[in-house]
């Protein structure tokens, strides 16, 4: 009963760690996962790092209402116009790192929330829904992550490993490349079910094992530095999960993967657009229903052929002319035509029903920064009919709503049960249909 | 007054001040506005933000005293952030006069910065530490003597602390799978490399045979087919193809149909079908170009090529690192070298044509754009006598999932060519400097003889001490080991990797287990064996380095940990069997031998892994690579050079720790300490070859010295253009010790001044019209004026380019004298750079106050908090007495009760 003792390790070690026994105790609450009738509901949520150009992107604030102007840098999504709504007027309060277009744009933390430390962060809008969501698919939720920790730093993107933070707001790693994506989402197994079986018993062994030393060590330590162990318990206890999921889905094949393999070693734009595929490959199939993506801005510049280095251009952003506002407008006008494929094919996939992708799906596309150094009003836009939200919109709200009302209203909105989120005060009621 | 005072803006915050300097740190360092903050806010605020009144819910009329807890600093960062974004007082309120406004959040702005300090004050609490991303590299190099490339993992640095601060190293599901897979990769380099560590490897490449007979042969055929082509039986039937190829390569196609046709074969081709493949990879689908006309016509062909810096012929040299199978037996098969230490031979020459900017190569491996750059090097030989030029570099590992792909035949290319001949705008740079010039630049400079790769053998098979640590067979096809033999062995081993802790045998145990099941899944033993092993270095045990506290109580720390602490500050890397035998014997602790042991490591050429990592994240030379050089403007500023100048910082720290020198040498000095290429660019006449040596200035010289060095003026630009402000900004941080706040988020950008010809110095005081940035760039912009006799590459200049406020070039004419004179804020003026640089010089205790600083951050893995204040205290003391002598900080840290304490 090597595994019972581990969990009761876990359980015992910290009271946020408890572990359900599940298996072991032969209850199997989501060993199989009944078709749904009604096509669920999915999360996508995309960041931008660096923001968009000051002027010629987010529309007039003096054009709320739903027959506003489209600028320049939005004029590729036209064909989309009554399928989004862009959001203007929100703000985490609680952060001023004008370098941080994403540590906490999904979580609305404040850095320095925790006496004695120089950061901390908070749980993620996503990992709120992959929480309720997660037991139903193979993947409870999937990290994109558009390149390494240099181009993600030049990106402006801010300290983390993706867009997502765990319950405990510590950063959840996430996946550098389209292709690797398709191979976590569709990469047959050549074994037999019985070898796959055997294959997980000795990863179980295998965590047993780190899991035996993390103990002996974990006893010694004083309490904060057990806070930090805890981090490592924590891996270990997702690894275990995920290799519950894989027993739990060994009868399951893995589903045919509805695109190609991308090619290894895009960059920049062409990344973007494989990774789009993946995403929406991955929510065709139902391998998982909640998707973020820390989208590489570095790259991307250097795909189009533009020698402005990322930082530098974002200090370009506001001014009439000259290399940087025309690098920056390259970028919006860019980003905003990949959008706009990714939409294209949302809509295009239909659900067992009939209905389209694009009606179970809510998307967000935004940054912590609106451009510059500025944080106050950060775009957003939203898109999707997931969560019944009212599409189609310039939505000006109160100058310094949270942006977590935002993600209160997208949570709630798509089903979700909670109360608040990061520092919420309400829903944003004319986001509602 | 304590001396690191000087640096700080006078009177913000007095109580800060006297609880430190009391001795006395109270458990939270009260952080108190000054008078002048509330007599602001009485003025300016309180009419509508009252209890009476309460607009927008605020009042300031009833802030706490002292910030103390994080609402409190929340409502002081409201207060800033309003008057930032030029909210408050609003438009139709009466407004405070600019300099008021101007102190104020110039103090404001402070204060927060002070409370945040104060708040997240982890009180001389190390959080466990991780093994960042190069330390664990460092230690998998130590334990299995092999390099693997963990670039996959995160880089540990983004939260804006130093890679060593353990509460920012964070773990998860996916890098623990990254750390299995990374240590499984080591291990199979290390066996693989044990394996073959006798196996000799060496073959030559006579280049003329790949890069000169080709072109000999191929322009021989086409003048032979040219003759054919202009005999007169042959002249209708050339007209008629002449009207319908597109191109010479469909010309040459028909070569059969033509009377009296070259053989192919005749002229040394392999056959007379594939040929023309190979005659177009040469001279193209055109007629012989010019180019290739001269290089046939350079002395030395028959023996050797040479390299172009610009066209078709040869802008590599090089060939593929292989095995050829040979008739005798060998471990090695056919394919790609195997991993290990290389050395490149080279016999090279420069032409007596070639100007000194070129008489450089770059070696390094892969292919055309997706190539890298491992070394530079100055080539010295002439064509009477060439020279042969040695580099050693190390052929990683073959990634498995790699293994017969394009990407893995491209890593084991090897090559050499002309510096910055890829470099992005290069071709760009040469066609206008030869447009405006006249002057066309030889092409062919250097010439190769021969290369030569050899494998370094390692002949007594001396083993690494993670598989010396190992009594038993390591052969791939043993049988198991006796249980009790293998169970001693991976107990071994771990002690090994786990610095000397011993794992428990229920760890063993289960190690154990897990061994015989892989080998009952058919595995032999050497995979069975790595497989196990790379369980133990994912465990806590190897990825933390544990300093237990069972009952939570500071303690002092055993000399086993003190001698990981030492190792790991001073080498990024585990301590070796000398440093753990002085632990064990207890001698460690003892000062006279605690010193002595910090001389030991940092004589020890593994103390390179701090200069570098502490250097570059201290001085922040990531900036380096923000930007690529614009090489139109800068054409002798090519990615070597930038290289250059990120070593000459590191060398010249290196050359302090080395000769314990005086850190005041990195402010101002009598000296650099360059190498050839930075010597050749700085213009300090004959400084040649590639090691880095300390060379005496000229009197009157603007180097010697951070500000001299051209990675600090290029950090100080956007790669183009200078940037005073990011100057100003770098000194106040990194040698004044008094950091600007962080710039402020949602400031209202500038009103512009359109169509207008200014210097960077005139568009930059707009700046200061405003409040908001004046706070700031009052103290940061005057120290940034008096260095803009450095242009963005480092080269001193009298002119500055004149720019219009929208920031391009109004063009390389239209300039004006650069104006270095200007005076601190509330300080002492200069007329020029070398009276600001002595200005600076003479504060040298701040600067010295920051080194402490970040000393202490980077070593004791923790940021530096106010409570530090008698640990910096005794660092300043024993530096300053010793006259700033580089090592005393080190050892005062080291020796100190905060380093030696959990």
């Amino acid at each position: 009963m090597s595994s019972l003792t581990r969990r009761h390790f876990l359980r015992s070690s910290s009271a946020l760690i408890a572990l359900p026994a599940l298996e072991s105790l032969g209850f199997r609450p989501f060993a199989r996962a009944a078709a749904p009738e009604a096509p669920p509901q999915r999360f996508l949520f995309i960041g931008f790092g660096w923001g968009v150009t000051g002027e010629g992107f987010l529309p007039s604030l003096q054009q709320p209402g739903n027959s506003y102007a489209l600028t320049p840098g939005l004029q590729p999504l036209a064909r989309h116009k009554s399928d989004f709504t862009l959001v203007q007027g929100l703000t985490h309060k609680l952060t001023h790192e004008a370098h941080w277009g994403s540590t906490v744009w999904l979580t609305g933390a404040n850095r320095y929330g925790e006496p004695g430390q120089a950061f901390s962060n908070t749980i993620s809008a996503d990992q709120v829904a992959a929480a309720q969501w997660g037991k139903h698919t193979r993947f409870a939720s999937l990290q994109l992550n558009g390149g390494s920790s240099t181009v993600m730093a030049d990106s402006g993107h801010g300290p983390g490993l993706s867009l997502s933070w765990d319950a405990r707001g510590k950063p959840i790693g996430g996946i550098d490349t389209p292709q690797a994506l398709f191979q976590r989402l569709f990469s047959k197994e050549k074994t037999s079910t019985q070898q796959l079986h055997a294959r997980i018993a000795q990863e179980r062994s295998v965590l047993d094992t780190v899991l035996e030393n993390a103990r002996g060590v974990h006893s010694r330590l004083g309490r904060q530095d057990q806070g930090k162990l805890e981090e490592y318990l924590q891996g270990i206890r997702d690894l275990e999960e995920r290799l519950q999921k894989d027993e739990s889905w060994i009868e399951r094949p893995r589903p045919k993967a509805p695109v190609g393999e991308p090619s290894v070693g895009l960059g920049g734009r062409e990344e973007i657009r494989a990774t789009y595929d993946m995403i929406v490959a991955a929510l065709q199939t139902d391998s998982t229903r909640v998707i973020t993506y820390r989208q590489p801005v570095s790259t991307l510049l250097k795909s189009l052929d533009i020698t402005v280095g990322a930082h530098d251009m974002t200090h370009g952003q506001e001014a009439k002319e000259g290399e940087k506002v025309e690098a920056s407008r390259r970028r919006d006008v860019v980003q905003s035509e990949l959008l706009a494929g990714l939409i294209d094919k949302l809509k295009s996939v239909r659900e067992p029903d009939g209905s389209r992708l694009f009606d179970h799906t809510t998307l967000v596309f935004g940054s912590n920064i609106r451009t510059v150094h500025s944080l106050e009003n950060c775009p957003t836009l939203i898109a999707g009919n997931g969560a019944r939200l009212r599409l189609g919109h310039n939505l000006v709200v109160p100058k310094d709503t949270p942006l977590c009302n935002a993600w209160l209203t997208l949570l709630k909105g798509s089903g979700l049960s909670l109360e608040r989120h990061g520092d919420s005060t309400g829903v944003i009621k004319e986001l509602l249909v | 007054m304590p001396r690191f005072f000087l640096a700080s803006p006078r009177g913000i915050f007095p109580l800060v001040f006297l609880a430190v300097f009391s001795g006395k740190a109270a458990a939270l360092t009260p952080i108190a506005p000054g008078p002048a903050l509330p007599i602001f806010l009485k003025e300016h605020c309180q009419e509508c933000h009252r209890a009476d009144k309460q607009k927008g819910k605020f009042r300031v009329d009833d802030l706490p005293p002292v910030i103390a807890d994080v609402a409190t600093a929340e409502r002081w960062q409201k207060i800033l952030n309003v008057l930032n974004a030029g909210e408050m007082p609003p438009e139709d309120a009466k407004q405070p006069p600019k300099h008021s406004k101007s102190d104020f959040l110039d103090q404001l702005a402070n204060l927060m910065v002070s409370a945040r300090k104060s708040l997240s004050d982890q009180k001389g609490h190390i959080t466990l530490r991780r093994l960042n991303q190069r330390e664990y590299r460092n230690t998998l190099r130590e334990l299995l003597g092999v390099r693997t490339s963990v670039s996959e993992l995160p880089a540990d640095t983004s939260t804006g602390s130093f890679d060593t601060v353990g509460a920012n190293l964070f773990m998860s599901a996916n890098q623990f799978e990254q750390y299995r897979g990374l240590a499984r990769e080591a291990l199979d380099e290390a066996f693989e490399r044990r394996a073959l560590a006798t196996v000799p490897l060496k073959q030559r490449v006579e280049v003329e045979e790949k890069f000169s007979v080709p072109f000999q042969r191929a322009v021989r055929w086409l003048d032979a087919l040219d003759q054919a082509a202009a005999r007169p039986e042959n002249a209708a039937l050339v007209s008629e193809l002449r009207s319908r190829v597109k191109n010479e390569s469909e010309f040459r196609k028909e070569w059969t149909k033509l009377a009296g046709a070259p053989d192919p074969v005749a002229f040394g081709f392999a056959s007379n079908t594939d040929f023309l493949d190979e005659i177009r990879r040469r001279v193209g689908s055109v007629k012989i170009p010019e180019t290739v006309r001269q290089y046939l016509a350079l002395p030395g062909l028959d023996q050797g090529a040479y390299l172009c810096n610009f066209g078709m012929v040869n802008p590599e040299l090089g060939f593929s690192a292989t095995v050829q199978p040979g008739p005798e037996p060998s471990p090695l098969k056919g394919g790609s070298a195997p991993a290990g230490e290389y050395i490149l031979r080279v016999r090279i020459a420069a032409a007596e044509n070639a100007g000194a900017p070129r008489r450089f190569i770059e070696f390094g491996t892969g292919l055309g754009n997706q190539s890298s750059v491992l070394s530079t090097h100055e080539v010295t030989g002439t064509l009477e006598k060439p020279q042969i030029l040695e580099i050693p570099f190390t052929l990683p590992r073959i990634a498995a999932d790699n293994a017969g792909s394009a990407a893995e035949r491209n890593s084991r290319s090897l090559f050499i060519r002309e510096r910055g001949v890829r470099d992005l705008h290069y071709s760009h740079q040469l066609t206008l400097k030869q447009r405006a010039t006249g002057i066309t630049e030889p092409t062919y400079v250097i010439w190769v003889d021969w290369m030569e790769l050899e494998r370094v053998q390692n002949p007594g098979r001396t083993l690494p001490p993670g598989l010396a640590a190992l009594p038993i067979s390591l052969e791939e096809n043993a049988p198991n080991p006796p249980e009790q033999d293998l169970k001693k062995a991976l107990a071994n081993f771990c002690l090994e990797a786990f610095r000397g802790v011993p794992a428990p045998p229920a760890y063993v145990d289960k190690l154990h287990t897990l061994y015989t099941s892989r080998r009952k899944e058919g595995d032999k033993h050497g995979p069975a064996l790595r497989y196990v092993l790379s369980i133990v270095l994912s465990s806590p045990s190897f990825l933390y380095l544990e300093e237990p506290m069972p009952d939570s109580k500071r303690r002092r720390i055993s000399p086993q940990e003190l001698a990981v602490r030492l190792s790991y500050f001073l080498w990024g890397a585990p301590p070796d069997a000398h440093l753990r035998d002085l632990a064990r014997s207890g001698h460690l602790s003892r000062p006279e031998v605690l010193q002595k042991e910090t001389d030991r490591l940092l004589n020890d050429p593994r103390s390179r892994d701090f200069v570098k990592s502490f250097m570059h994240q201290w001085w922040g030379l990531d900036r380096l690579d923000f930007f690529q050089p614009d090489r139109v403007v800068f054409p002798a500023f090519d990615s070597n050079a930038k290289n250059a100048a990120r070593e000459e910082v590191y060398e010249t720290f290196a050359h302090l720790l080395r000769t314990n020198g005086s850190v005041r040498d990195l402010l101002k000095a009598d000296y650099v300490v360059i190498n050839g290429l930075l010597g050749q660019y700085y213009g300090l006449g004959e400084v040649h070859g590639d090691h880095f040596r300390k060379v005496p200035l000229p009197p009157g010289s603007p180097r010697g010295g951070v500000f001299g060095m051209a990675a600090f003026s290029y950090m100080g630009s956007n790669g183009q253009r200078t940037s005073p402000v990011e100057r100003g900004a770098w000194v106040l941080r990194k040698v004044l010790n008094a950091p600007p706040p962080p710039a402020p988020a949602n400031v209202p950008s500038l009103a512009r001044l359109e169509n207008q010809a200014l210097t960077a110095r005139q568009r930059i005081l707009a700046h200061q019209e405003e409040p908001q940035c004046a706070s700031c760039h009052r103290k940061i912009d005057p120290i940034g004026f008096g260095l803009e006799n450095f242009d963005a590459a480092g080269q001193w200049r009298t002119e500055d380019i004149l720019e219009s406020p929208k920031g391009t070039p109004v063009g390389r004419q239209k300039t004006a004298p650069v104006d270095p004179a200007a005076a601190f804020h509330n300080g002492a003026a200069f007329r020029n750079y070398f009276e600001l640089r002595d200005l600076i010089h003479q504060r040298s205790d701040d600067f010295a106050t920051g080194l402490s600083n970040a000393l202490i951050e980077y070593g004791l893995g923790r940021p530096c908090g106010f409570s530090d204040a008698p640990l910096l205290e005794t660092m300043l003391q024993r530096g300053t007495h010793q006259n700033f002598r580089l090592r005393e900080f080190i050892y005062a840290l080291v020796c100190s009760e905060e380093f030696q304490t959990k």
